[in-house]
């Protein structure tokens, strides 16, 4: 392990953010191109590798605890690793550095690019924060990181719709974020803590039905929540999501579906655990389940390409929160399908917005009714495109349909075969839709203005490429997959480990 | 117990080997009557009507017009519900936010 890797996983990006604008003014005083584009890449390749570092340690069954100043927790902050917290510190690097390649080409003809990588990588910073952070404070610090810095990122533009759906987004994110902060603050008069190791150690009486849960305890789980469920944009928390995705740059929609999706889905899958350790499985296969059926349904009569993948973000999300709710009522293959299916969703939604922005880069259009035939022009886009359909629609052998499959088995394995019936028809409907923007995008006829159009710019195109062979591999290897899935999981249930590993034990 | 049964290398070689065996029918299938396709042929029918490609395309809204008759109450209530409102969207958290409350008591309690 890179020593101080744990916190240089936070540094290391957040101080390339601040550095951006210096790198912009120098590459305008010396004139050179893409200086802040290669720096932001550079500083993402950092990240990935100090990230990485850690991770055969945390796959040896240990948890990194990095203790701020040598203060011992709970007195002193620390940042907790374990193999939850890694896997999703992986993917937020590894899908962060691939949209910050499609960044070089897409981002090419927008000015202020300074601006622009300032704000993606504090969005990485804010999300790393959140996910290895051991401190429930300083997860509520992170998250609004993250979030001031997507509101921003998404009215980029200037345009109309893009800060309609910036402000949208802030109104809501922002009421998210204060039932976070209320919720943490009904947590610390209740306990007097925000370690979450000793939150977690000295909530432990109220699990089972050994001790009545205190009023204001259910009001801080209400709370936070809901505040975790507007992040993830469950049904009806959703509504920020749809016009945030459509009129962001796509790079940013990208950013958004794959690596800071990984946010939201990391405290579902802690929270039944740690600090409240509280049931609330039936909510999150209420939610999961509803969330599903709705973004499919809203995803199917779709005109905009954008929106489209914007409503099935909602919809694939569904399955994880499902997923990862039939893990809390005792079935392990829900749980891991749960956050199999956030790794591969994540892989293939990014890939898929990266191939509705290598159409607009060309086109100008993200209207289906505009667009038609251009499978000729760009048959890669096209291919991708087309194996990320196949993937997000559970079709064998990729990747999305081992981490679907996994979750119908977990319905019948928790004793719910209906769900497992209500998600393989969801499945059919997301081809459905997938059907359909395939072919009004790459077959029928080409309209006459759209037959000199060309491939996308080999920077876009090698990202697309790179998911697109990752979808494949993980869907031939699945083994790949639930190695990094099932400590994960395992992580996520073992509450007294953490605790133990970061306090010393109940 | 659930057993996960699922082999990836066997199904996809009985994937890419049906997708062969269909294409080697097809290519039979082509030998045997061979298409003489002129120009009429290829065109749009739209009772004699001459259209553009631009106006070919099918609405995409309608697409999937039988699933719309399925779900009609989905698209009669819960669409036009999505009203790009944002105090009505407010009002949807805090509806959302009251029923959490609610679950979270008849289940903890």
């Amino acid at each position: 392990m890179i020593p101080q890797a744990p916190i240089l996983a936070i540094v290391v990006p957040l101080f390339s953010a601040f550095l951006m604008p210096m790198i912009g003014l120098l590459s305008k005083r010396y004139n050179i191109d893409r200086a802040c584009d290669w720096f932001a890449v550079a500083a993402m390749v950092g990240t990935l590798i100090v990230v990485a570092s850690m991770a055969p340690t945390v796959w040896g069954g240990q948890i990194i605890v990095y203790k701020f100043g040598d203060w011992s927790p709970p007195w002193g902050i620390n940042l907790a690793i374990d193999a939850l917290s890694i896997q999703m510190a992986l993917m937020i690097a590894g899908l962060g550095t691939l949209v910050m390649v499609y960044s070089v080409a897409y981002m090419q003809r927008d000015s202020r690019r300074d601006l622009f990588y300032t704000l993606a990588l504090l969005v990485i910073t804010g999300m790393m924060g959140t996910i290895l952070t051991g401190d429930i404070f300083n997860f509520y610090v992170f998250l609004e990181i993250m979030s001031v810095a997507s509101y921003a990122l998404i009215a980029f533009r200037r345009d109309s719709s893009g800060i309609e759906a910036g402000l949208k987004y802030l109104f809501i994110g922002s009421l998210g974020t204060s039932f976070v902060l209320l919720s943490i603050a009904m947590l610390y008069s209740f306990v007097g803590s925000l370690n979450i190791a000793d939150l977690g150690a000295k909530l432990a009486i109220y699990r089972g039905a050994a001790q009545p849960v205190p009023t204001i305890l259910v009001a801080s789980l209400a709370l936070f929540v809901t505040g975790i469920m507007i992040k993830v944009a469950m049904v009806p928390f959703h509504i920020w999501l749809p016009d945030a995705f459509t009129a962001a740059p796509t790079a940013v929609s990208a950013l958004l579906a794959g690596p800071a999706a990984v946010v939201g889905i990391y405290w579902v899958a802690r929270l039944p655990y740690l600090p409240f350790g509280l049931p609330v499985g039936i909510i999150l296969v209420s939610l999961g389940l509803l969330s599903m059926i709705v973004g499919v349904l809203m995803a199917l009569t779709q005109r905009d390409f954008k929106r489209m993948l914007a409503y099935h973000v909602i919809s694939q999300k569904g399955y994880m929160v499902l997923g990862i709710g039939l893990g809390t009522l005792g079935s392990v293959l829900g749980a891991q399908g749960g956050l199999f299916h956030l790794l591969n969703h994540s892989i293939y939604k990014s890939m898929l917005f990266m191939c509705a922005g290598a159409v607009l880069y060309r086109t100008g259009s993200q209207k289906f009714e505009e667009l038609g035939g251009l499978g000729k022009n760009m048959p890669l886009t096209a291919l991708t495109f087309l194996i990320g359909s196949l993937a997000i629609s559970g079709i064998p052998p990729l990747n999305g349909f081992v981490s679907k499959y996994t979750i119908y088995l977990g319905g019948i394995e928790a004793g719910l075969p209906i769900v497992t019936i209500i998600a393989v028809l969801v499945s059919a409907l997301t081809f459905a839709s997938f059907f359909k923007a395939f072919s009004s995008v790459f077959l029928g006829q080409r309209p006459k203005h759209l037959r000199d159009i060309q491939e996308a710019p080999k920077l876009m195109l090698f990202p697309m490429l790179a998911m697109a062979v990752v979808c494949i591999v993980i869907g031939l290897f699945p083994a790949l997959g639930f190695n990094v899935v099932g400590p994960a999981q395992a992580a996520a249930e073992n509450s007294a480990g953490y605790i133990g590993h970061v306090i010393g034990g109940i | 117990m659930v057993e996960l049964v699922w082999d990836p290398i066997v199904v996809t070689t009985a994937i890419l080997l049906g997708s062969l065996v269909a294409y080697i029918i097809l290519m039979i299938g082509h030998k045997i009557t061979k298409p003489r396709l002129t120009p009429e042929k290829l065109k749009t029918y739209a009772c004699g009507e001459e259209l553009k490609p631009e106006e070919t395309h099918m609405d995409s809204e309608q697409f999937f017009s039988p699933i719309r008759r399925i779900f009609r109450p989905f698209y009669r209530y819960i669409q036009p519900a999505h009203t790009g409102v944002l105090s009505t969207y407010l009002l949807w958290v805090v509806v959302g936010f009251i029923i959490i409350v609610i679950i979270i008591m008849l289940t903890v309690r």
